[in-house]
């Protein structure tokens, strides 16, 4: 058989077209368009920040809500929305002045009557928040646009409490919304922030996207940490959810998506090889692992106990399979975290590289412990924790413990967490989690640094700390808030509230095409350019 | 016929209760708590009390059941504890996907699996029968993600062909919702080729080894009239129900392939709801997934009198 040139070069067309046909369909579906970003986040499941605690919800909030105060890059508290602020001589009346130019998405001015409502309903549920309102004497509008805060005797955080981005932050709702109970969550994502929420392309669990506000009117000083001028520079955000970490990472490498938030530790070295793509480090303090005991059971009731826990823990082995890159990885000694200004060095001589072991187990014999069941929660799709756990199970039954993961979804470890029974009847023993270590550096409100009996998992309980702790919120100068939270820690590690395990610092990943992005805990979308 | 599809019919509406009931209670004995997912770590018990509460979770579980069966008799399938959408608003957004994947991959699967059935058969023993027979085989074992993510590696990291994931709507336009479902349709359509034409040929063999084929070839048929007009129609009836089977089982079974190829389907739904304890969600995917599935049977069953003439209902 003979093929002839006209042959050849008709098989050849065809060919050619065939192969191209997809790339020609894709390139009709996908149009290169550097004012969209996509970015792959875990999608928000409650959309009132100020009922959903998870820090989705709180990133959710900082897109389309506005706050009265925001941290610089230092964290300190500038403001936002206020535009004049004053205090009394006496320190008790705060007087506050909203800027022009504040409009909600729906097109409404924003007023302070909506300032007020929201700093109710917070205050109904965040801890900050309750101070405040305990503290508070009357919280009122003047006019449009003033609002004062009188207070029954001096509160000196109070600016810092207003500007926290500890969950939930104060963020400013519409009146209406605002005046429904903390519990009765707000389905309407109207707020007056820089992005708007676009209800119609939302696609609950898989997609959603916001628009850029174009009414929005920017500070004039520049963008700062969450403070300045949050200038917005594209047009649409989408966050997708993509549950496969490798296919998240293949769309990254495709260009189909622009920003990833949590990449896998596995794939670091699958980024970095890609001349295409970037791993940055947007919360330089990352998040502080921290194991909680249930001081209200056996055996974790007994000091001894914790000690013989603090003792047994050996960080670099813990942060070796719970932020396997050395790179990202720390030892943390301070309650108040490694990057906070009050981290300190007090009563930290437990510190032993490699732990303790045989200490631990005398310790524990000195605690009378007679084999009782030590239930660890184990969240397995939750990696970090669940191979945290694991081995935490390992070095207790090496020690003699009788240790037992309670395996469960995330979902079944906080119901669990709740109950402050025995772990007979269906209580625990010890939990792993984490919180950011930014959040260390302000003991009003970290979950971790409560020691009332009453706050987070573990319910840790000492007067004398606690003592200390309520005179946080009256200490004004730095000076002073380092003495006391010396003090402070070296009352912790006496009793043992929690025991650290490590901080993880967890890049984002990114294509280089993405820059500008802003290096602070949480993923704020304004500043961002795509090229 | 009319009063065997009016009986089915009623048997679905039982099948569909009692999966409702059995879900139901499975869930709420099941450990994990809506409302302390939806409050998050920092939530505080006066918090989680007031969801609980706002969510009807406090009331007693026999109040639960029958304040959720008069709404699902009504046709509300409730709203989802987290988005505060109705349910049935979720399942039909993401119901597209679902079915356009499922469709595909079926009519993919059955095209070329029983073409390579019939190919297996007709040449059984040789080349083409053992290789045809190895790709079944292959196609059995080789797990859906692995294939998913060869096929990712190959035609869209490395070549850019076809995209990595994602799903677009047919409103679209063909094109793009053509070119997202074609790796998809390959990951989950091998398995499923592969099980197809192992029935086709086994089927097909046995019917070719009967007397009346026999006769037929003794009264000179051709190679094609022996196979299409006397072999593939009275081995008609196992592969129609293997086809049957196999969609209703790739319905409910698309969520690997949802997951690796991002494909925002019910099967993702369903998976996200019970990791929320999402219950109106899981309650009615579940029930209306049980409802597909004997209604999927039945057409099946009736496809039978196609086929064989001695059915008959």
């Amino acid at each position: 058989m003979t093929i002839s040139r006209r042959d050849f070069i008709r098989v050849g067309m065809a060919v050619g077209t065939a192969v191209s046909i997809p790339s020609i369909l894709r390139a009709q579906t996908s149009p290169a368009d550097s004012r969209t970003v996509r970015m792959v986040m875990y999608p928000p499941t409650v959309f009132d920040p100020i009922v959903g605690t998870d820090d989705v919800s709180q990133n959710h909030g900082l897109a389309i809500y506005d706050t009265l105060f925001a941290l610089d890059s230092k964290f300190m508290p500038q403001p936002q929305m206020v535009g004049k602020w004053g205090v009394s001589d006496d320190k008790k009346t705060y007087t506050f002045e909203l800027r022009d130019g504040l409009g909600w998405h729906d097109g409404g001015p924003v007023t302070a009557a909506d300032c007020v409502a929201s700093i109710r309903r917070w205050g109904q549920v965040a801890s900050g928040g309750q101070l405040l309102m305990e503290r508070a004497r009357d919280i009122s509008r003047k006019d449009d646009k003033t609002f004062t805060i009188s207070l029954k005797e001096p509160l000196g955080v109070l600016i810092d409490l207003l500007a926290k981005v500890s969950v939930p932050s104060l963020f400013i709702m519409r009146e209406k919304d605002a005046t429904r109970p903390a519990a009765d969550r707000v389905t309407a994502s109207i707020g007056s922030g820089p992005f708007k929420f676009n209800e119609a392309l939302a696609k609950p669990g898989a997609s959603f996207t916001y628009d850029r506000n174009e009414q929005y009117v920017p500070r004039g000083e520049l963008s700062d940490g969450l403070a300045g001028g949050k200038l917005v520079k594209v047009d649409r955000v989408t966050w997708i959810n993509i549950a496969d970490q490798q296919t998240a990472i293949a769309a990254l490498q495709a260009g189909e998506v622009d920003f990833l938030s949590t990449p896998s530790a596995d794939f670091y070295s699958v980024i970095e090889s890609d001349p295409n793509l970037a791993l940055q480090v947007l919360d330089k303090g990352g998040q502080d692992m921290c194991l909680r005991m249930n001081f209200l059971q056996k055996p974790f009731d007994n000091v001894k106990a914790r000690q013989a826990m603090l003792h047994l823990i050996d960080q670099e082995a813990f942060l070796r399979v719970m932020a396997p890159d050395p790179k990202y990885a720390y030892t943390v000694t301070s309650i108040f975290g490694n990057g906070t200004p009050y981290s300190n060095d007090e009563n930290t001589g437990w510190f032993k590289r490699g732990g303790d072991p045989e200490r631990a187990k005398q310790l524990f014999k000195e605690a009378g412990y007679a084999g009782e069941k030590v239930v660890i929660l184990d969240p397995t799709d939750w990696r970090a924790v669940n191979d945290a756990s694991q081995l935490l199970a390992a070095e207790l039954r090496k020690i003699g413990v009788n240790a037992e993961l309670a395996s469960s979804d995330w979902g079944g470890v906080l119901e669990r967490q709740a109950n402050k029974g025995p772990v007979e009847n269906g209580g625990w023993s010890i939990c792993i989690t984490s919180d950011f270590d930014f959040t260390q550096g302000d003991p009003v409100t970290a979950v971790f640094l409560d020691a009332s009996g009453e706050g987070f998992a573990g319910w840790p309980k000492n007067a004398e700390y606690e003592a200390l702790r309520a005179r946080w919120a009256d200490v004004e100068t730095l000076e002073e808030r380092k003495a006391l939270a010396r003090k402070m820690q070296g009352i912790w590690w006496d009793f043992i509230g929690d025991i650290r395990l490590g901080q993880a610092v967890l890049p984002i990943a990114r294509r280089k095409t993405l820059t500008n992005l802003i290096e602070m805990p949480r993923i704020a979308m304004w500043n961002m350019q795509k090229a | 016929m009319a009063i065997y599809i009016l009986r089915r019919m009623i048997s679905t509406i039982a099948v569909m209760a009692m999966v409702g009931i059995f879900v139901f209670l499975l869930l709420r004995l099941a450990p994990g708590d809506p409302a302390t997912i939806i409050a998050g770590t920092k939530g505080t018990p006066e918090m989680i009390a007031a969801i609980r509460e706002q969510l009807g979770l406090d009331q007693p579980l026999p109040v639960q059941f029958v304040r959720w069966a008069l709404s699902v008799l009504g046709g509300d399938f409730g709203v989802s504890m987290f988005f505060g959408r109705p349910v049935l608003e979720l399942i039909s957004q993401r119901l597209e996907a679902t079915i356009s994947l499922s469709i595909l991959t079926m009519a993919v699967s059955v095209t070329i699996g029983v073409s390579f059935g019939i190919l297996a058969a007709w040449r059984a023993g040789g080349l083409v029968d053992r290789i045809l027979t190895a790709f079944a085989t292959l196609g059995f074992s080789v797990p859906v993600f692995v294939v998913g993510f060869f096929l990712i590696y190959f035609f869209a990291i490395r070549t850019r062909w076809l995209p990595v994931q994602g799903y677009e709507p047919i409103e679209h336009g063909i094109g793009p919702w053509l070119v997202h479902l074609i790796l998809p349709t390959v990951t989950l359509g091998i398995p499923y080729i592969a099980f197809i034409a192992r029935v086709a040929r086994a089927s097909l063999l046995e019917v070719l080894l009967e007397d009346y084929m026999r006769t037929a070839l003794a009264k000179g048929a051709s190679s094609y009239s022996m196979l299409f007009h006397h072999a593939l129609k009275n081995a008609g009836v196992p592969i129609l129900t293997v086809i049957g089977i196999s969609f209703a089982y790739l319905i409910g079974g698309v969520v690997i392939t949802e997951t690796v190829f991002n494909i925002p389907g019910v099967g993702r739904l369903v998976v996200d709801a019970i990791n929320n304890r999402d219950y109106p969600i899981i309650q009615g995917v579940l029930i209306l997934t049980s409802g597909l599935y004997v209604l999927i049977n039945l057409a099946v069953d009736l496809s039978y009198t196609l086929v064989d003439p001695r059915i008959r209902y």
